[in-house]
């Protein structure tokens, strides 16, 4: 819009046009900085949590009233809790939770919500539509109250917080699965698969199966950091893992009441999780916008 | 008109599923509300005569259209702690919600609306990759991380605002806003980016068309282009998205209201929760998807009504 | 020698239009000259692609970000400098001293605002009017471009005018504040048959009437027959041929011009004749041939014409581009 951005682009160009475009091109799609720096944070958490028994950590819910709410120091290197107990330990304890949940809750929603659209899809007719209202009437009701009465009534455990969770991702899942089925179900291939005597199972199988997977490999790319966010949540109101089990929300909100004295106690966790949650949205973010550009080269 | 009609009976359908729903989850339980009430220390008879006292003894379908009966009449069951009237105590707590829902819903089209416009006017410069990076870290931090931080910083280290606490419109304006600002804050700034990046992707479109570039043409100033020619083209998906949002906030929001005291329909809710009070846990648990899918509804036709794609199609038939 | 003959209106002078894309420079005006004199009509014509319509836009300065003008290029508005105005100089000129009008109108407009704001804000943003006034006068636009119904249809909005009185509005927005240089982008095209011929008839009066210099620019020469003084044909961004209207329909030189002529359907042919067509496909301008731009479609291209590019050439008012011009008249 001004004679100034002109000038600019005329110098652009005359730096070589053809090349410097296309790499120009190029470089917006590279996995470059804002890939592999938090992919090694991620890197780091995942191989922390994995390895905590073995990591001569402090028990995480060894509690020592000598030493409550110490900030961060060379005994304890985060600092300890309410009850003494070392932060750094329950950060790292919290992390097996949070990342089980995040990898398990997206896992089993896009298992459930894949079986369930593409048999909406492939068969149609009135399971279709019984899905069909089944999935408007669960996208009905905001997601934390369900999360909240599943929590009430099946209590606080991993496996109920995965489970409640994982229903959660099932409507997308199965929509876009849905969708994509229709989408192929119909095409050429198909019907000469059909007609060459293919069983229904083996259609899904080897042809309709490998078109959705790369929407289904985004999707969960952006479900991770969204089940780590709802599990926190849950454990910030504590109505997921039952304390004394260490998780990111809980010790935020153990936390809360001791911000003026001992602000570590909660803030260290929400730097944690903030700096993981980030780190899956930025990796997700490169590998999507990667994988965008492989499939339109591709064509 | 006949797309209205359609609407009307799928959303019938939706909230009586939704009910049943409700019904079902919470009056399905392994544990029995008697045995609660009761306590651990009472005889299998006791737990026989309250079962019996509350009707828990008949089938659940029978149950379950006399609850239905009573939403529908006005009779949402008594609390079972308190034995207050479940739908009074919903709307005494309604209103505070509402208003928080209000205030926090201005604040993020205050953020949303010049940063939209910004980014779209500039995209793919410095500016909108900045406020994009902000947007991407916002999303990054759920809002009651953002709660904690800003009672940090504001209530204990800066002691500007109060990090608890609500007082009613009666003892003036500003005492009744000012403990509201950072609870209405910490949405906020979350519910800027969707509603921002949403503005920017349909402004970006908009100014590529040929009635800008006439607007460019008669020699207009950018501010007044943006302003008096692009924005309301562009606004019309965010505005759709705010009414989204508004439905979803509009039954209380559960984790802020809780951290910061306010007393909604959501904190209402997490106290049945922490207290097992199962009738006011499935009043509020009804209210507040009843009040998610009627606006979910007005919206959706508001939409249809406004879209100028259907209106013209619907003018060119009708 | 200057001072003897009244200064152009406008002049272009080497006009460069690229834009940079993904796989490489696009020319899209690609050394374009011209001269424009008060009052008088030139119209371009040419085939989508040929870079009029990024003419017109490079002339108005309305370039998106990603282009770029040649350094040599200058436009040259009643003895302004276009190049070297500040943006907020050339607002000031923009609307004021020249105009345009767009293809489509329906696009053309905004549709969130009613016809009097779209008119009024000209009138409010240059000349500074009261509100009152500025209505006054967008009214009397309406009438002077021939709107039915003005009082009306000042306050209704885009989608409730037709396409031909949509146009007439573009027209009136346009005229508002009486520029000197009207530029018409295909201002029919988009129009029924029926009412382009009222829209060009109104264009060549409101033209009179205003003193003012008009570019009407189409890829149907049926449109500048007749309502134009002097005729530019571009092909592939650059200008092929250029002669006074009637000299160019009677004697076009250039073969491109002659197959354009001829494609024009005429009363007079036989029932159910072919429609002449020029065959091939339009010109890549990204990766431009080496020679003349039109020699892979032309009929009479030799060696020369892929080897070297023909320079525009000038014999007594008559400009072409051609190695091999064609000569003798058209048939009338």
């Amino acid at each position: 819009m001004a004679n100034a951005v002109l000038t600019e682009a005329r110098r652009e160009a005359d730096a070589g046009d053809d090349a410097a475009a296309r790499t120009a091109h190029r470089n917006r799609t590279r996995l470059g900085m804002l890939f592999w720096l938090p992919l090694a944070w991620l890197a780091l958490v995942i191989l922390l949590a994995a390895l905590a028994p073995f990591l001569g950590l402090a028990a995480p819910d060894a509690i020592d009233w000598a030493n409550i709410k110490t900030p961060p120091g060379t005994e304890h290197w985060l600092g300890t809790d309410v009850l003494g107990r070392d932060v750094l330990s329950r950060i790292i304890y919290g992390a097996r939770v949070s990342l089980a949940v995040g990898f398990a809750a997206p896992a089993i929603g896009i298992a459930a919500g894949l079986m369930l659209g593409i048999s909406a899809g492939y068969y149609k007719g009135w399971l279709d539509d019984i899905i069909g209202i089944a999935i408007d009437t669960w996208l009905a009701v905001p997601g934390l109250v369900i999360l909240l009465l599943f929590s009430v009534i099946f209590g606080g455990s991993l496996l109920m917080v995965c489970v409640s969770l994982g229903l959660l991702f099932i409507p997308s899942a199965a929509r876009i699965t849905r969708a994509a089925t229709l989408n192929f179900a119909t095409r050429e291939f198909v019907v000469a698969a059909r007609g060459m005597g293919a069983s229904d199972a083996r259609i899904l199988a080897r042809e309709i199966f490998p078109n959705i997977i790369w929407p289904l490999v985004a999707f969960m790319l952006v479900d991770v950091p969204i089940a780590i966010v709802a599990e926190g949540a849950l454990s910030f109101l504590g109505l997921s893992v039952k304390s004394p089990t260490a998780s990111w929300g809980g010790l935020i909100a153990e936390g809360r009441e001791h911000l003026q004295q001992a602000p570590h106690i909660s803030l260290i966790p929400t730097l944690v999780m903030f700096l993981t949650v980030l780190s899956f949205n930025l990796v997700g973010d490169a590998v999507r916008r990667r994988l965008a550009d492989v499939r339109e080269s591709a064509i | 008109m006949r797309y209205l009609v359609r609407r009307a009976q799928r959303l019938v359908i939706v909230l009586l599923a939704v009910t049943l729903f409700t019904f079902l989850l919470v009056n399905v339980l392994p544990g029995d509300v008697a045995y609660e009430i009761a306590g651990t220390e009472a005889t299998p008879e006791t737990v026989a005569a309250i079962r019996k006292s509350l009707g828990l003894d008949r089938p659940v379908l029978v149950r379950y259209f006399e609850w239905l009966g009573g939403i529908l009449t006005g009779d949402w069951g008594k609390s079972l702690k308190s034995s207050e009237p479940v739908w009074q105590a919903i709307m005494a707590r309604f209103p505070v919600s509402f208003e928080l829902m209000l205030i926090a819903q201005t604040m993020a089209l205050m953020l949303a609306l010049p940063l939209g416009i910004i980014s779209a006017y500039r995209a793919g410069r410095r500016p909108d990759k900045v406020i994009g990076t902000l947007a991407f870290m916002s999303v990054s931090m759920p809002a009651f991380m953002f709660a904690i931080l800003l009672i940090f910083l504001f209530a204990l280290k800066l002691e500007w605002l109060p990090a608890t606490g609500y007082e009613p419109l009666s003892k003036g304006l500003w005492a009744n806003l000012k403990p509201m600002i950072l609870p209405a804050l910490s949405f906020a700034l979350v519910e800027w980016t969707i509603l921002m990046r949403t503005l920017r992707a349909e402004m970006i479109s908009v100014l590529q068309e040929d009635y800008i570039s006439l607007a460019r043409a008669k020699g207009l100033g950018d501010g007044r282009i943006l302003l008096a020619h692009a924005l309301r083209p562009s606004s019309f998906s965010m505005m759709t998205l705010l009414g989204l949002q508004v439905g979803r906030l509009i039954g209380g929001a559960i984790i802020i209201e809780e951290i910061f005291g306010i007393p909604g329909v959501g904190r209402l809710l997490i106290g049945a929760v922490y207290g097992r009070d199962f009738v006011v846990i499935q009043g509020c648990v009804t209210f507040i998807a009843i009040a998610f899918v009627l606006v979910n509804f007005l919206v959706d036709i508001a939409y249809s009504l406004l879209d100028p794609r259907v209106r013209v199609s619907g003018a060119a038939h009708g | 020698m200057e001072s003897l003959v009244p200064a152009p209106l406008l002049q272009v002078i080497d006009q460069h239009t690229a834009f940079v894309t993904s796989r490489g420079l696009l020319k899209a005006v690609d050394g374009v000259s011209l001269r424009l004199e008060r009052r008088s009509t030139l119209g371009i014509v040419g085939e989508s692609g040929s870079g009029k319509s990024i003419l017109a836009r490079s002339i108005m300065r309305l370039l998106p970000p990603s282009a770029v003008i040649g350094d040599s290029s200058r436009i040259v508005l009643d003895g302004h400098e276009l190049g070297s105005l500040s943006e907020r100089d050339l607002r000031r000129v923009r609307g004021r001293r020249m105009a345009i009008v767009f293809q489509n109108p329906m696009m053309s407009l905004n549709p969130v605002l009613t016809i009097g704001t779209q008119i009024g804000e000209t009138l409010t943003h240059h000349l500074r009017l009261a509100k009152a006034v500025a209505r006054q006068r967008s009214h009397d636009l309406l009438v002077a471009v021939g709107l039915p119904q003005p009082d009306v249809r000042i306050d209704q909005y885009p989608h409730q005018l037709s396409g031909g009185m949509r146009q007439r509005v573009a027209i009136a927005i346009a005229l508002a504040c009486e520029p000197a240089l009207l530029i018409a982008d295909e201002p029919t095209t988009a129009l029924d048959v029926t009412v382009q011929a009222e829209i060009l008839d109104l264009l060549q009066r409101l033209q009179r009437e205003r003193d003012m210099a008009m570019i009407l620019i189409t890829h149907d020469l049926g449109v500048v027959a007749g309502r134009t003084d002097e005729v530019a044909v571009m092909y592939a961004g650059r200008i092929v041929e250029q002669a006074p209207t009637r000299a160019l329909f009677r004697n076009a030189r250039m073969p491109y011009t002659r197959a354009l002529l001829a494609s024009i359907p005429r009363l007079d042919d036989a029932g159910h004749s072919r429609l002449a067509t020029i065959e091939g496909r339009p010109p890549d301008l990204i990766h431009a041939p080496r020679g003349c731009s039109f020699q892979p479609r032309c009929p009479r291209a030799s060696d020369r014409c892929v080897r070297e590019a023909p320079a525009l050439t000038r014999s007594d008012g008559h400009a072409c581009a051609c190695w091999h011009p064609v000569s003798g008249e058209v048939r009338a």
